[in-house]
């Protein structure tokens, strides 16, 4: 067991392609990797060869992004995104992923009724049952009719599905100033990743402004102005009994501009405060030689 | 009356959604046609006839329609199975097929092409577990729907009898770990199958979770591997095998051992009133006796 296990990066934090992405993430002593659909449709040989370079890397994967827009929507739009989801669906198990995120719909087309909403997204875990994958529904904080993870979890309850689960991200948690308390309410069992990120302002009153920070600037664990916070959200989910994947999903066009080791790096000492100084994991023991053992 | 009428006043949903009414036949595929067919005999099922322009067997005893699809295209998919036979389709009979289809794809199932060739029948399906189809068929009261793509091999009874009135009991499938609760969803949803309580079990084989077909005329059971033995346990999900209702176990099992089938006998398991097992052949074909009794 190593420190870093439970923690992984986001590819779409790394500028360059999945081949230095991989290897800067493995080199910074990660075990896995959240992949993302632009990463993997761009891949010289195509999907298949893609998943051969994950496979070579050593990383698992934690999951697949991100399928958008998919709930609410009615005839032709309904459809549509149907075979969009499958298309994902199918890359995702062809990376040997076991989880596609799929985030709140900010369409104006789709509807605010809480029981279409779960009939697609209930729709939705079925198409992924046979292919062994789990959905994780996440709210956008500009999401249109869902924006915060309650909401989120209401409707995932509502759908009743063991393969649909919750997605939950503290960047949106705490754009949308979600109470952690809430927190208490959700089934450990039912949430199916947690992705990580922080910013360096407190406010994001607006949609348009969530929208700019959230693709722009985000930053690390530990780097930004929420990081009490932000170990108050880990330390509530590892006390409900979350034992999941923790991802780093940073969009910062700054990390986009530097070294991919460097970047790598942030996200190694961003895990090491999460693992030490937050959840206060052990380090494992170093193993006793024969000899020393004799 | 509308929809919106109906769950105002929360009339539960019909039990039988796709009106389903047993199984027409379950399909093999496979490289080695002769091979199976040698097993599939000794089980009591005879050759009645042959696709019109692929290469697909019609094997028949009693009500038991069983197709070995040797077709290149259909039995390559064995090659992920370590080149065995693998049960590759099932169809279900029902009402009103095309009705079954779209109420199953609504719900998120995913359609599988067909692979009828000119004038040949078009048998709507979806996907099952790892690749395999689940056919729905509505004829096959007045006429089958081997009547149009089959051609009858001359001098065979096209109804050879059952062995001690054998009929379809069930399927079994072998799902991934901790994968139970996620298929149990995806059959109650799609085909309205209920959920068996664990005291009800029926055979010799009770392990996993039971489901009934809103039908009432067939079973499902789903198997994970044992946690224990998971780093070995490489299977992938799979239609594993065929259970087979009769009315006295002994009985069948004496007729079948005297046409040289072969039952698992052990400590652990081995033929009783309830049920037998036959043994694996070719890797893979295994069937296994239930005692079903007299409706």
């Amino acid at each position: 067991m190593n420190l870093l296990d439970e923690f992984g990066m986001d590819t779409i934090t790394l500028a360059g392609p999945l081949e230095a992405k991989l290897a800067a993430m493995t080199d910074a002593g990660f075990a896995q990797v959240m992949l993302s659909a632009r990463d993997v449709v761009g891949y010289p040989g195509g999907v298949s060869a893609a998943a051969a370079a994950v496979k070579a890397s050593g990383l698992r994967a934690t999951g697949f992004q991100v399928l958008r827009d998919f709930e609410g929507l009615s005839g032709h739009l309904h459809q549509y995104k149907v075979d969009i989801a499958q298309a994902m669906l199918e890359m995702c198990a062809a990376m040997g992923s076991k989880v596609l995120l799929a985030c709140s719909s900010t369409s104006r087309h789709a509807t605010d009724d809480p029981e279409a909403i779960a009939r697609d997204l209930r729709k939705l875990a079925m198409m992924a049952v046979p292919l062994g994958i789990r959905v994780a529904y996440e709210a956008l904080s500009w999401g249109r009719h869902v924006s915060e993870f309650t909401t989120a979890w209401d409707l995932v309850s509502r759908a009743d599905c063991p393969n649909l689960g919750l997605g939950m991200d503290s960047f949106h948690v705490f754009a949308a100033n979600t109470a952690l308390d809430a927190i208490e309410d959700l089934d450990p069992e039912r949430i199916f990743l947690v992705q990580l990120s922080d910013f360096m302002w407190q406010e994001t009153p607006t949609f348009e402004d969530r929208i700019t920070t959230a693709r722009t600037f985000r930053v690390f664990p530990g780097e930004g102005v929420h990081s009490e916070a932000l170990a108050d959200l880990v330390l509530r989910l590892d006390r409900l009994g979350y034992r999941g994947d923790y991802s780093f999903e940073v969009f910062n066009e700054d990390y986009q501009q530097l070294p991919l080791n460097v970047v790598a790096q942030r996200a190694k000492r961003s895990a090491r405060w999460l693992a030490e100084s937050v959840l206060h994991r052990s380090a494992p023991l170093p193993r006793r030689s024969m000899s020393s053992a004799c | 009356m509308t929809q919106d009428a109906k769950s105002r006043e929360g009339v539960p949903e019909q039990p039988n959604p796709l009106m389903l009414e047993g199984i027409e036949f379950v399909e093999f595929a496979t490289t080695k046609p002769q091979a199976l067919g040698q097993v599939l005999e000794t089980m009591g099922f005879c050759p009645i006839a042959c696709h019109r322009s692929r290469e697909v067997t019609l094997y028949r005893q009693g009500e038991m329609n069983v197709v070995v699809n040797a077709h290149p295209d259909d039995a390559r998919v064995t090659a992920t199975h370590g080149g065995k036979p693998v049960l590759s389709a099932v169809a279900f009979r029902t009402r009103d097929a095309g009705r079954a289809m779209a109420r199953c794809i609504e719900r998120g199932a995913w359609s599988a092409t067909s692979h009828a060739g000119a004038m040949e029948l078009c048998m709507p399906a979806i996907q099952g577990p790892s690749g395999s189809r689940f056919y729905f068929v509505d004829r096959w009261r007045e006429f089958s729907v081997f009547d149009i793509d089959f051609v009858s091999i001359p001098g065979v009874n096209p109804h050879p009898p059952a062995i001690g009135g054998m009929g379809f009991f069930g399927l079994v499938q072998y799902v991934g770990i901790e994968r139970s609760n996620d298929w149990i969803a995806f059959y109650k949803e799609l085909f309205g199958f209920s959920f068996v309580p664990d005291e009800q079990r029926f055979g010799i084989m009770p392990k996993g979770h039971l489901m009934r077909s809103p039908c009432g005329s067939f079973m499902w059971q789903l198997v994970e591997p044992d946690a224990w033995a998971l780093e070995m346990d490489l299977e992938p999900e799979s239609l594993r095998r065929i259970g087979l209702g009769v009315q006295d176990v002994s009985e069948v099992v004496d007729k079948l051992k005297a046409r040289g089938v072969g039952f698992v006998d052990n400590a652990s398991l081995h033929p009783g009133d309830r049920g037998a097992l036959t043994r694996t052949q070719l890797g893979s074909v295994s069937f296994e006796l239930v005692h079903q009794p007299q409706p």
